[in-house]
């Protein structure tokens, strides 16, 4: 009471502040920096910007999660959609620990997001203050930047500088630690936003080396079996046209990684398929075929090469990538190109010949018919009374003609999603690959929606990951986005049972679940929720899900011990690939 | 085991010699040495860093992923034949009453050591070299009672006629 009485004292006395707040300053970083849609959760240490917010939710729309994970992976679907840097806010402590996970997978998938997060007021700091955590040294091997505000000052050059990072160059997510006293302190001078496009310490190069560009070309107007690898970067850097002129004009063959999926539409004449531990048979085995690869904004990941030691030993390989560290990372390059992928392409183009690479393309062909004779045949056409994953996604990638926004989970739904979904849009996938986070999927969708409101946006979720998440069916009620989500539900955490199978002797270590009723708990957060086990029904059903313009779920029960092949193990070489 | 000197440029800032190590400890590799230091130039630091690898190439992976640092301005990678280098080492030497006496001359003439302080019962011993020679001197003390042996990480300088002038031109950078 004491205490109350003295600051009404003070505030009689003191003049009327002159600047902004540095909360109101953060409030007018994001609405210069164009952003519509932030996602948070509110607690101590953040309440001064909250407060700020509350007088600018005429331009700042704030979606309330459910749990400050939710709001980092809201982000990055926001951020896969947009190109554009996802805004997650948080408190200090555990709210900002919530937030690590969706932090570290952004760092990994090149996902922009700007996390600004409460600390503790700066006398506090290193006292052991209530919520207070040493979230700068924490989150430091996971984020691309991080920086802690102590002074209103600051906050205009700094917002600018994290927008900037976490946007350019090999995108990545960015954490701002916002001390109390930052917050709530009044800025000393008029607030100026000037956008940073430069740092002296950080100049990614974007425009290729010509010398680079031309020895690249050399072997590609040479090869006689060329294959390219499009990773996430051609989507990144919204290369896709690039692409299909530069694999169109050489006539080369694409595969692309799991992040790459959706750069070229799946009826593009080069298009083969996927590369990795669940891709193509074709895609992988023809690997050891190619006599020059040209790998464009992916980083050679291990779930791709299998074992390094006996991947693309025979040919050359053209490396493009933004990010310097990437090149002679896991396989050396003949010719590497720094630079941004569109760049890149567009540089190549008029270099390259016009070729025609019919034959090899070909022999991928047949390698799809062996495919399709041993792995897809079961999947799609079976007489089995019960549903396998792969008929329901092939249905739904008819149905949606394959134009729909996929946000998947981790786990086999994840690979069959990849497998049977026709992507026909660029940008169509939003997935957990690196990090291969369960319980991404829900809360990306609602980003991704927010993102690209005009997409039909569908999550596709195993009954596992499902429940890492769940709560955020309360944020998807309360926003009204309407999310469409299916459960792909066989009752097991089913990849590793598959492992479990397949290499520890069908040992199911802990790996089925007591589920609950998903349809009840849908409809107890006000969601609309239907589930299907019949085949007969499951047309109709998805018909209904897809007439809906609210969120909705559709559980589909599935076969449950069903495997996901091909599998190249773990490990090994992609030659030895399993199709049974 | 070959002997790597790395010189790493940075701006000033709080917290990153954190990110700068954390590369080192995520990929298992030891630091040998390590000197931070200001520069000539207002607000940039420098690291060198000593480390030990069989591999040439997985030193070059880590100074790629040192140069991704956000505010890493520059890294440069040395072999010891490439660059002048130097640590300080202080000896702390009992000299009891009755002792066996220190020889000035020798320490100062064929070690090239001096003696930076006297104490009452005590001397303190300042000698600079690489780590080879300090090494040796400490084989030459050891007559003595070692009360307490240290040294610094190394620093260097690449032979060559470059200066930090050339990567970080005055244009762009105040002088100290």
């Amino acid at each position: 009471m004491a205490n109350t009485q003295t600051m009404t004292a003070e505030a009689t006395t003191i003049e009327p502040p002159k600047f902004l707040s540095g909360a109101q300053a953060i409030m007018q970083c994001l609405v210069e920096n164009n952003v519509k849609t932030i996602f948070g959760y509110p607690g101590g240490a953040i309440m001064p910007t909250y407060d700020a917010l509350y007088d600018y939710q005429d331009r700042i729309k704030h979606i309330l999660v459910r749990h400050e994970q939710g709001a980092g992976h809201a982000a990055q679907g926001y951020a896969r959609m947009t190109g554009r840097a996802g805004v997650a806010m948080v408190t200090s402590g555990p709210g900002a620990t919530n937030l690590m996970t969706p932090i570290a997978d952004a760092l990994l998938d090149s996902t922009p997001m700007v996390c600004l997060v409460g600390q503790v007021k700066a006398n506090l700091l290193g006292t052991d203050a209530f919520q207070e955590c040493d979230i700068i040294g924490m989150s430091m091997p996971v984020t691309k930047w991080n920086y802690q505000i102590t002074d209103a000052d600051e906050i205009p050059e700094i917002m600018a500088k994290a927008f900037y990072i976490a946007e350019s160059g090999r995108p990545g997510p960015v954490l701002l630690d916002i001390t109390r006293t930052a917050q709530a302190d009044f800025m000393t001078k008029p607030f100026v936003y000037k956008p940073c496009d430069e740092i002296v310490s950080y100049r990614p190069r974007y425009i290729p080396k010509q010398s680079q560009v031309e020895e690249a070309a050399k072997l590609i107007n040479s090869a006689q079996k060329p294959y390219i690898f499009a990773g996430h970067g051609v989507l990144i850097a919204n290369a896709q046209d690039e692409l299909d002129a530069f694999a169109r004009k050489a006539d080369i063959p694409v595969a692309t990684t799991l992040l790459g999926m959706s750069a070229l539409p799946h009826n593009h004449p080069n298009y083969i398929g996927w590369l990795g531990m669940h891709g193509n048979y074709g895609a992988n085995v023809l690997t050891d075929e190619a006599d020059l690869i040209i790998a464009i904004g992916m980083r050679f990941d291990d779930r791709v090469t299998g074992d390094l030691a006996k991947f693309i030993t025979q040919a050359k390989v053209v490396h493009i990538d933004i990010d310097p560290a990437e090149i002679n990372k896991n396989i050396v390059a003949t010719a590497p190109i720094v630079g941004d992928a569109k760049e890149a392409l567009k540089a190549l183009l008029p270099l390259i010949k016009e070729r025609k690479h019919t034959e090899w393309i070909a022999e991928f062909k047949k390698y799809d018919e062996i495919e399709f004779e041993k792995v897809s045949k079961r999947d799609l056409f079976h007489d089995g009374d019960q549903i396998k994953m792969g008929e329901a996604v092939a249905m739904l990638s008819k149905k949606t003609k394959g134009e729909a926004v996929t946000v998947t989970d981790v786990g086999q739904h994840q690979m069959i999603v990849n497998r049977y979904y026709e992507y026909m849009k660029p940008n169509s996938l939003v997935t957990s690959g690196g990090a291969g986070t369960m319980g991404f999927a829900l809360p990306a969708a609602f980003g991704a929606k927010v993102g690209a409101p005009d997409r039909e946006v569908i999550a596709l979720i195993g009954d596992g990951g499902f429940q890492m998440t769940i709560q955020e069916l309360g944020t998807i009620a309360q926003s009204g986005l309407p999310v469409k989500i299916i459960i792909l539900n066989n009752n097991f955490l089913g990849m590793v049972r598959q492992w479990q199978q397949l290499f520890f002797e069908k040992r199911y270590s802990f790996v089925e679940l007591q589920n609950p009723d998903f349809i009840t708990i849908a409809k107890g957060f006000g969601i609309d929720a239907h589930k299907v086990s019949d085949r007969a029904e499951l047309s109709g059903e998805l018909d209904k899900m897809l007439a809906a313009n609210t969120p909705y779920l559709l559980e589909i029960v599935c076969e449950k011990e069903e495997n996901v092949f091909p599998m190249v193990p773990a490990g090994a070489s992609v030659a030895s690939i399993r199709l049974e | 085991m070959t002997t790597y000197t790395l010189s790493i440029f940075t701006t000033n800032t709080i917290g990153l010699l954190n990110r700068i190590t954390i590369i080192f400890t995520r990929r298992r590799l030891n630091i040998e040495s390590l000197t931070v230091c200001e520069t000539e130039r207002k607000g940039v630091s420098r690291f060198t860093i000593v480390i030990r690898h069989e591999s040439r190439d997985a030193v070059e992976k880590l100074v790629r992923q040192i140069r991704k640092v956000v505010d890493v301005l520059a890294v440069f990678g040395y072999l010891d034949h490439e660059i002048v280098f130097n640590e300080i080492a202080l000896f702390k030497l009992a000299t009891p009453l009755g002792g066996s006496p220190l020889d000035i001359k020798e320490i100062n003439l064929d070690w090239n050591a001096k003696v930076v302080h006297w104490g009452l019962d005590y001397v303190v011993i300042e000698k600079n070299g690489t780590e080879t020679e300090i090494a040796e001197f400490y084989q030459y003390m050891k007559n003595w009672e070692i009360l307490e042996y240290l040294k610094s990480g190394r620093v260097a300088v690449g032979k060559t006629e470059k200066g930090l002038v050339e990567y970080l031109p005055e244009a762009d950078w105040e002088t100290v």
